[in-house]
């Protein structure tokens, strides 16, 4: 698919990485990242195992602290703020393994997902002021159409520990966009699904992008990643050894060089009849 | 407008009970009453936001001492000493939690174990101030405007009491804050990427629970008209842990039958073996984890604490 | 002078007391995660097993404190099995076997007092009221051997954590199950061991103890509270911190008593004001030998 606009001419980036590296003791897990990810566009960041993308992931969601370097978002740092922080400034994430809320029901957990713009006073919670329960009543129908746009909506009363896997993974994708997010970071989630859950998932983030969200990719998949991603940063050991469109990538010496050995090598040959 | 006329009905038909009962079951009745109030607010702390606290008894007793204390020996009206001792217990409620549920694993059953051990030495050595081992006596509720508070009257206090717990929690359950409590119970991780403030939201859920439990306490005061050290000790804890855990953790409907069994099973079961209830409890209590984690309102209902 | 050396001895002998409890609690912990506040009455039980063995059947003191350890052992075991394997086989949070041991908790004092009723129940000394003075050095029998068995349990503690395979699977499982089930650690077997032992080790805790005390269905939450403040104390991360935690804990207990003018009652206060600085002020011990599994 590919060729759509180059998203570099679409003005100030919604985040900005610069020189991002993370230590841990003597080994250097991220080594002096830059990259940027504009609105509406779908970044994908790939390498081999150990290459740093889980690490840069978790640098971007908060729940690792950078040792140096910044991440801004649409300007502003936010880099070493904790998880609850970046959520609160509209990053939300997903999870390489699922991890939704047991005991709960689909739409309690997307409404989970709009925590920051429900919190209001405990005082008027235990009032029982009216503002409240419109809010409450408001969210609720939120949840139920996002819901309905992953394909949900008839489960959605259902406890979470009924889902499968692959339903799961699109639970965790309307819980991310409840929060009305600017970035969604999703880790690995085609990882474990079914050819046709992939391509429902896939079109669920172009949809995603297409309503003018960052999204940030972690996939294994290649061919996958390839096909939805608008342009493609290749980590190995640590650092960026490539950026691009995913039809440069796939004809990069130095990523092929990375991969060598590994059998991802042929999942990027396979990609390229995509 | 319909949940007000339900909780006006619900109200008066408690209320109306208490004029109907002597004095032995009046005695019961409140005490029940008292019990289904602390189990409801140990619910939601313990159930929903997933702490385990052993010192939910102890901030009942604070409240009871703090009230008989500020009224009888300072000398403050009543309604000044009920502020003074919802301060109190919001204090050391935040001294408590701030530290104590800023990481997880156990650390806030260990520091509310010592909480609610110390606070028993402080009432054994407390002088005059305390009354010692013996406790506070020979004390009345003062009249309020004119009004003499005893008998069935005091028991429609209890029933508002009761009523008005169940009322903030379930409103508190029902809400994204319940919600956040519920995740951060299951989820701590996924939680704050959901941007719940874990270490906020704990310290909210404790002492909000922890002043719903003193205020009962400062209605409990006034039962007896005596407070003393054993009341408030680690096996009344540890009872309102059983009450909640076999009643359905997480269900406020749990909680009230939770608490009605085990405080109601000790006068069935005295005939059958004396003093030993306690025994039962234990068994029953490993029993429902080991076999029907949802406790007793999981036989009934399918999905208990999932909100409606 | 003299005095003082007392005291230190006395409150050396409390302190090991406090640190076989201590130790129970962690070799408990460490593989499973699990914080068992049932170790108090697995000495209660202990307890009463020793007043059985020695008072009423007045076997001699080795053999009757061998049968007690080793029922105790196989009390821990049994423990394991009712409360702890049904949850962990079905995937519970950890926070549901320790509810369990609270039940469990429950059950044993209930069970000794249904048994044994309330009055306490003398244990004899096991080499008599007899002191050693020795120049300034002075102190019990009861102390002496307190001291000499505690030292020959942690060297043995510490060879067998620091030193041997078995001990180190131990301290593998802790920090990674799945890891640990990989390398072929048999999970459920460390997991029994770690329960066997610590209800050895609080028996043992329980039967130097009660020579001084007697038995009472009542003393296992202090003897709880007693062994997790010394864990917190002496952190979690090595064997010798029970032990390190242990003796500060019986050392401030015994100089406030002595040397601070407050009432005997508030002493009992101390340790548990000592328990909420340390949960302040050193708040990484017990997190760090918790498991993955949350």
């Amino acid at each position: 698919m590919s060729g759509q606009t180059t998203p570099q001419d679409r003005g100030q980036p919604l985040l900005t990485v610069r020189a991002l590296t993370r230590r841990f003791g003597g080994l250097v897990a991220v080594s002096g990242l830059d990259f940027d990810l504009h609105a509406g566009e779908i970044l994908g960041l790939i390498g081999p195992n150990g290459a740093g993308k889980s690490t840069t992931f978790n640098m971007i969601a908060g729940t690792l602290t950078p040792t140096t370097g910044d991440i801004h978002l649409a300007g502003r740092p936010v880099g070493g703020l904790p998880p609850h922080e970046m959520a609160a400034r509209g990053v939300m994430r997903t999870f390489q393994h699922n991890n939704l809320f047991a005991g709960m029901s689909l739409r309690e957990n997307v409404m989970i997902g709009m925590h920051v713009g429900l919190a209001s006073s405990l005082l008027g919670v235990i009032t029982g002021r009216a503002a409240v329960r419109e809010s409450e009543g408001a969210a609720r129908r939120r949840a139920d159409e996002l819901l309905d746009f992953v394909g949900l909506a008839d489960v959605r009363e259902h406890d979470v520990t009924t889902l499968s896997f692959g339903q799961g993974r699109l639970l965790e994708a309307a819980r991310a966009l409840a929060g009305e997010p600017r970035l969604i970071l999703f880790d690995e989630p085609a990882a474990g699904l079914a050819p046709a859950e992939c391509d429902r998932l896939g079109r669920i983030l172009q949809q995603i992008a297409a309503r003018g969200i960052g999204v940030l990719l972690i996939e294994h998949d290649m061919r996958f990643l390839l096909e939805l991603a608008h342009r493609v940063v290749v980590l190995d050991h640590g650092e960026r050894i490539a950026t691009g469109t995913p039809e440069e990538i796939r004809h990069d010496r130095s990523v092929i060089a990375a991969y060598l050995g590994s059998s991802a090598r042929t999942t990027a040959a396979g990609g390229t009849d995509a | 407008m319909k949940t007000v006329v339900q909780a006006a009905l619900v109200i008066v038909v408690l209320s109306a009970i208490g004029f109907l009962l002597g004095p032995w079951q009046t005695d019961i009745y409140r005490k029940l009453l008292l019990w289904i109030a602390l189990a409801l607010s140990y619910n939601f702390l313990f159930g929903v936001a997933g702490q385990v606290a052993f010192s939910h008894f102890t901030f009942y007793g604070i409240g009871a001492y703090a009230i008989v204390i500020l009224v009888t020996q300072v000398g403050m009206p009543l309604p000044l000493a009920a502020l003074a001792g919802v301060a109190l217990c919001v204090v050391l409620a935040l001294a408590v939690a701030i530290p104590a549920t800023r990481l997880d694993g156990f650390y806030l059953a260990l520091a509310t174990l010592a909480l609610a051990q110390l606070f028993i030495v402080f009432l054994n050595e407390g002088g005059a101030v305390t009354g010692g081992t013996g406790g506070l006596a020979s004390y009345r509720l003062p009249d309020i405007a004119g009004v003499t508070l005893s008998g069935p009257r005091y028991t429609v206090v209890i029933v508002l009491l009761t009523t008005l717990t169940w009322g903030v929690i379930s409103r508190l359950d029902r809400s994204w804050f319940g919600r956040a409590c519920r995740a951060i119970r299951d989820n701590p991780q996924a939680a704050a990427a959901m941007g719940i403030d874990v270490a906020r939201t704990r310290v909210i859920a404790f002492t909000l629970t922890s002043v719903l439990a003193g205020i009962a306490g400062m209605v409990y005061a006034f039962v007896d008209n005596t407070v003393n050290p054993p009341i408030f000790g680690l096996e009344n804890a540890f009872l309102l842990l059983f009450m909640v855990i076999i009643g359905g953790s997480g269900s406020q409907f749990g909680a009230v039958i939770g608490a009605t069994v085990l405080y109601l099973l000790p006068f069935v079961l005295a005939p059958l073996i004396g003093h030993h209830h306690a025994l039962v409890f234990g068994v029953v209590m490993l029993a429902v984890i080991l076999v029907q984690p949802r406790g007793l309102v999981g036989l009934v209902k399918s999905r208990p604490g999932a909100g409606q | 002078m003299q005095d003082l050396i007392e005291i230190l001895i006395s409150a050396t002998a409390g302190g090991c007391i406090y640190a076989l409890l201590a130790l129970a609690y962690l070799v408990v912990l460490r593989p499973t995660g699990v914080i068992n506040f049932a170790v108090g009455d697995w000495g209660t039980v202990a307890a009463f097993g020793g007043f059985l063995a020695l008072s009423e059947a007045a076997l001699p003191w080795p053999v009757g404190m061998a049968v007690v350890v080793i029922a105790a052992a196989g009390l821990g075991w049994l423990t394991e099995r009712i409360a702890v394997r049904p949850l962990v086989e079905r995937g519970a949070p950890v926070l549901a076997p320790i509810l369990a041991l609270l039940g469990m908790l429950v059950i044993f004092r209930e069970a000794v007092s249904l048994g044994f009723g309330p009055d306490p129940r003398p244990i004899p000394q096991p080499f008599g009221y007899g002191r050693i003075e020795w120049g300034l050095l002075a102190a019990s029998y009861q102390s002496v051997f307190i001291i000499a068995v505690t030292s020959a349990v942690f060297v043995g503690a510490w060879y067998f954590f620091e030193r041997t395979l078995a001990g180190r699977s131990f301290e593998a499982v802790a920090l990674d199950r799945r890891a640990a089930a990989l390398m072929g650690i048999n999970l459920a077997r460390v997991t029994s061991c770690a329960f066997a032992a610590g209800s050895a080790l609080a028996a043992l805790a329980a039967l130097l103890l009660v020579p001084n005390t007697s038995a009472h269905y009542l003393m296992g939450i202090p003897l709880a509270i007693q062994g997790f403040t010394a864990l917190v104390i002496g952190g979690v991360g090595r064997t010798e911190g029970a032990l390190v935690g242990g003796l500060i804990l019986a050392l401030v207990e015994q100089l406030t008593m002595r040397y601070v003018p407050i009432a005997p009652g508030l002493v009992q206060g101390v340790p548990l004001l000592l328990l909420i600085v340390f949960l302040l002020v050193r708040p990484t011990g017990l997190l760090a030998a918790r498991g993955g599994s949350a």
